[in-house]
């Protein structure tokens, strides 16, 4: 346990954090600035949300699994779930707009049109480079913030903002790793708001995000043009690629990875371990998505969803898994030697 | 018809020491009158503003003291009499054109009024202006009544002209700002017609012409000397051969007498009150010191009297003076610093002259500290209710964390000073005179080849910009220095009472004048400038954080009206309330942050319920807690 002085010793000042917005959007004493939380002043509390919420902070993995999935992992590596498949949205419209295969939009209009939320917490993006957390709550206000931001984003700070204010009705999330965990601290350990109003969390696959300096390098090299698209290429190709509405732009990835932060180097989840459900690329086939069934009402929502004809699926190849497994693993690999070079040991601490 | 312009002398009316100060300017027929304002000087002015219709004065705040010395002082060598009037670092400023003018002399009366400030109450320094009096080589009085204020201005004028000699009249805050009966004397209402004559030039001349007025100048001294020892402003009172004798001026002399009084002294303790002194009466002061058993020095800030008799002594030994033992600031008889009172003679007294003396019994003293402790909490010096410059610094507060590189803040004097206080969320690191905030970033902003790469952030409100930042900036224009300067720009003279300025688009009188706006001598001079509301709290935040990561001379105007001014007050104020079901008080994610970091008097804690409350007799419907409360509890009712 701690407060805003251990928060500042233990994350913030290791430039761990995450800048998922979960400590700074209801704390005067805390602000979201460039995709990290700036401490203007000790509150003076010895204990508070910000440590508490905090995914950098000390992780009960084995009570978040247990309080989301009723039981503890089976599996190390990709964590607790049912089932691995591959999905992509039936409607073209929607591959379209997407970043892979639509997969989470088409499950998003389906969790709205069925009433199953009253709003989605996502990530847009007016220019396509600086992300702007978003309260969905209609088709085309989802569509809008389709395809993955590739900067660190507060958009956990959304969801807290709007269980504290008790707006937003019943509410799905999609995010990244880091912020789908700070999710699950929030509703773990929160004693006062509805925190089972966020009634659906749906993972992102990432491997690492970009801090906030990467926003001005991009949008110099990018000169101004709109982006509608990032991607990593499969190597060897070793490009990070922006389509913008001026044509493709290729910039080397060794580069833009020099943006990579110390929060992500020290992140041992590459799935969305906590997720409902968690989607990602399939390694080497465009228009698909891989898919991990975790929870009960993440497999259910896929397989309602399916049966409606808004998700087509596809088995995953055994060496399509073995390739996921691998990534994984291996980000677990360097996680653990980072969290030992920096000293980070919110995995430690439980 | 203004309260000091009434014209039937004999009257006793109740008058500070700054209205008799303006009283005697009047009654010296006074014509023209110039200062800036700064505590406890500024009244003298202002009193004179108010009667200059009335007795067809020329008024002005100028720029700065220097300025205001020049104006005071280009009138009074058209032969007019002209009085500037400035408080003690005001000297410092025009100390330039004093020790020229000093030289150069004066046709019509010149008299300049410094206001002092022992304690240093309202001043960044207890600054003794008496000893510019001796550098300048110039007569100086020491009022030490209200009645006195206004005959010793008076008589200034008349020597002034007579020596051809600007003549300092030196107030301090006890004797400006209290009250006494002072009986008017006859209002001279005849105006002189200005003649500049020339030659000879007006001027302290150079080389030998500068030595020849350099003597010249050492004559006149000579001269008033000379009428110093007969002057009925310097007074014995006492017995003929006092066993101790208290040598006093200014409001000093009513705590001597006092405390002469209170221990019942009257027969062996005499007290010689000085009203001239600079040159000292010599001789004077030669017949009492040649009577006394020793001699105790009563005067507040420096030991200016103490250190000049001392030596007067040394040359009176040849004349037969004997041993004395001198008492004062260096005996350590009388605090060196801080101000006086009776008390404080009392203590010196009492102990010189062996008798015991408690003001009050001690039982009484102690229940009475006892209970007083209780009730009177510790409390900082705080920005009031709905200052813009609260909104400003929580900008710059937050606008510097989230820049992360550490800047060197360096502040100004003005209300703002107050930054580097918790009120002012300890935003500012440095605080010295007028315009060496932007003075000493141009110096710090220059480091950056030695290693030091902090940010420079300098802060001036808005009146002093005009007065000294304006050579500082050019200079951070010229020399590329890196440097951010903040003009926290509340429209007016804030801290001593609302004067107007260059930027006010009004001059002292009311006349209208077109504003010199910050943002457009800024142009002028190609320094990048932007200007932003301070209440718009996360728009100036943004501009401030992003201008900070420039380079060279930048400037930020923020800009909203202090609410203390007329025109602010006369405004329709929106009621704001707590709605405390909203509150969250204490709890994580707001800890009091209205009452206990914010800090406007007008959010209080509602005790019994441990919730925020508004005081609304106090607020001025700013705002800014209601959209800085994390809980959104604050409400604002417009049009309330």
């Amino acid at each position: 346990m701690g407060g805003p002085l251990e928060l500042q010793s233990k994350v913030l000042s290791s430039s761990l954090c995450t800048g998922c917005g979960a400590c700074t959007s209801i704390c005067p004493y805390l602000n979201a600035v460039e995709g990290r939380a700036v401490l203007l002043e000790p509150c003076g509390r010895e204990e508070g949300r910000c440590y508490l919420f905090c995914p950098r902070t000390e992780v009960n993995l084995p009570h978040l699994e247990r309080r989301t999935f009723g039981a503890l992992r089976t599996d190390p590596v990709l964590g607790f779930h049912s089932s691995v498949l591959k999905a992509r949205a039936a409607r073209e419209e929607v591959r379209g707009r997407a970043q892979y295969g639509g997969t989470v939009s088409s499950l998003l209009l389906h969790a709205l049109r069925e009433g199953k939320v009253d709003s989605v917490v996502l990530t847009g993006s007016s220019d396509g480079v600086y992300p702007e957390p978003t309260a969905a709550r209609t088709e085309e206000e989802v569509l809008r913030c389709a395809r993955s931001r590739y900067l660190l984003s507060p958009s956990v700070g959304e969801v807290v903002r709007l269980l504290r204010k008790e707006e937003g009705g019943r509410m799905a999330f999609v995010g990244t790793p880091c912020q789908v965990l700070a999710l699950r601290k929030i509703q773990a350990y929160e004693e006062e708001w509805e925190v089972s109003r966020v009634e659906l969390v749906v993972g992102l696959f990432c491997t690492w995000a970009l801090s906030h300096r990467a926003g001005e390098f991009l949008r110099t090299k990018l000169g101004g043009r709109r982006v509608r698209r990032f991607d990593i290429p499969p190597p060897p190709a070793n490009l990070f690629v922006a389509e913008t509405e001026d044509g493709r732009v290729e910039l080397p990835l060794d580069e833009v990875r020099s943006f990579i932060p110390p929060s992500c180097r020290v992140c041992f989840d590459m799935t969305a371990e906590l997720a409902d459900l968690s989607v990602g690329m399939v390694e080497g086939e465009e228009g698909w998505n891989t898919v991990i069934l975790r929870s009960e009402r993440g497999r259910e929502l896929f397989e309602e969803a399916s049966r409606r004809g808004e998700v087509e699926t596809a088995p995953l190849e055994r060496e399509r898994l073995e390739h996921l497994r691998e990534a994984s693993l291996m980000k677990k690999k360097r996680s653990e030697e980072e969290r030992e070079r920096l000293g980070a040991r919110y995995l430690k601490e439980v | 018809m203004s309260r000091i312009g009434l014209d039937r002398p004999g009257k006793r009316l109740l008058l500070s020491g700054n209205e008799g100060i303006a009283r005697g300017a009047l009654e010296a027929g006074v014509q023209v009158c110039s200062g800036y304002p700064g505590n406890p000087a500024s009244e003298v002015v202002e009193a004179l503003l108010e009667a200059s219709k009335e007795f067809d004065l020329y008024v002005e705040w100028s720029t700065n003291e220097m300025v205001a010395l020049e104006v005071a002082g280009a009138a009074a060598a058209t032969g007019l009499r002209a009085l500037t009037a400035m408080k003690n670092l005001g000297v410092d400023v025009c100390s330039d054109f004093l020790m020229t003018v000093n030289l150069s002399g004066t046709r019509g009366g010149l008299v300049l009024v410094t206001g002092d400030d022992p304690a240093a109450h309202s001043t960044t320094t207890e600054l003794d202006t008496r000893n510019y009096a001796r550098l300048a080589d110039v007569p100086l009085l020491e009022p030490s009544t209200p009645q006195e204020a206004k005959e010793m201005t008076k008589w200034a004028f008349e020597l002034s002209e007579e020596l051809g000699l600007l003549c300092m009249v030196r107030s301090v805050t006890r004797l400006s700002h209290s009250r006494g009966v002072v009986e008017l004397g006859p209002l001279h209402r005849e105006r002189r017609k200005p003649e500049f004559a020339a030659p000879p030039p007006w001027t302290s001349g150079s080389s030998t012409f500068t030595c020849m007025f350099h003597d010249m100048l050492h004559q006149k001294m000579r001269t008033a000397a000379e009428k110093f020892e007969t002057s009925p402003f310097n007074r014995y009172e006492g017995p003929e051969n006092p066993d101790l004798l208290l040598l006093t001026s200014g409001p000093s002399y009513t705590y001597s007498a006092e405390a002469v009084e209170l221990l019942g002294l009257q027969d062996s303790v005499g007290i010689l009150k000085l009203g001239t002194t600079w040159p000292l009466p010599e001789e004077l002061l030669f017949k009492h010191l040649s009577h006394a058993g020793g001699v105790l020095f009563v005067e507040e800030i420096d030991p200016f009297l103490e250190q000049n008799v001392k030596a007067l002594a040394a040359e009176f030994a040849s004349r037969g003076l004997g041993p004395l033992n001198f008492y004062g600031k260096k005996s350590g008889h009388i605090p060196a610093v801080g101000e006086l009172n009776t008390e404080l003679v009392l203590r010196a007294l009492s102990g010189l002259r062996g008798v015991s003396y408690s003001p009050r019994p001690p039982e009484y003293a102690s229940r009475g500290e006892e209970l007083v402790s209780g009730y009177v909490p510790g409390r900082s010096m705080a920005f009031c209710p709905g200052c813009p410059h609260r909104a400003s610094f929580w900008v710059m507060k937050r606008a510097l964390k989230w820049d992360g590189r550490e800047a060197v803040v360096t502040g100004d004097i003005g209300c703002y000073s107050m930054g580097l206080l918790p009120t002012g969320f300890s935003v500012e690191q440095t605080l010295h005179c007028m315009g060496a905030g932007i003075g000493t970033a141009c110096g710090f902003g220059k480091l950056e080849r030695f290693g030091f790469d902090r940010p420079v952030v300098s802060v001036s409100g808005d009146s002093t910009f005009y007065h000294a930042c304006i050579p500082a900036l050019l200079n951070a224009k010229w020399n590329s220095s890196n440097l951010l300067h903040v003009v926290l720009d509340n429209s007016t003279t804030g801290m001593t009472g609302h004067q107007p300025h260059p930027g006010s688009g009004v001059t002292a009188s009311g006349e209208p004048s077109a504003p010199i706006r910050v943002e457009d001598l800024c142009r002028g001079i190609g320094v990048e400038v932007r200007v932003c509301d301070p209440f718009e709290v996360d728009e100036a935040t943004r501009t401030l954080q992003e201008m900070l990561k420039g380079k060279g001379p930048r400037v930020l105007v923020l800009r909203h009206p202090c609410p203390l001014t007329e025109g602010e007050k006369r405004k329709r104020r929106p009621r704001v309330h707590v709605n405390q079901e909203k509150c969250i008080g204490e709890e994580c994610g707001c800890m009091a942050f209205c009452s206990r970091v914010l800090g406007c008097p007008a959010n209080i804690w509602d005790y019994p319920k441990n919730k925020a409350k508004i005081d609304e007799v106090l607020c001025t419907g700013c705002g800014l807690c209601a959209k800085l409360c994390p809980a959104g509890a604050i409400v604002v009712e417009e049009g309330g």
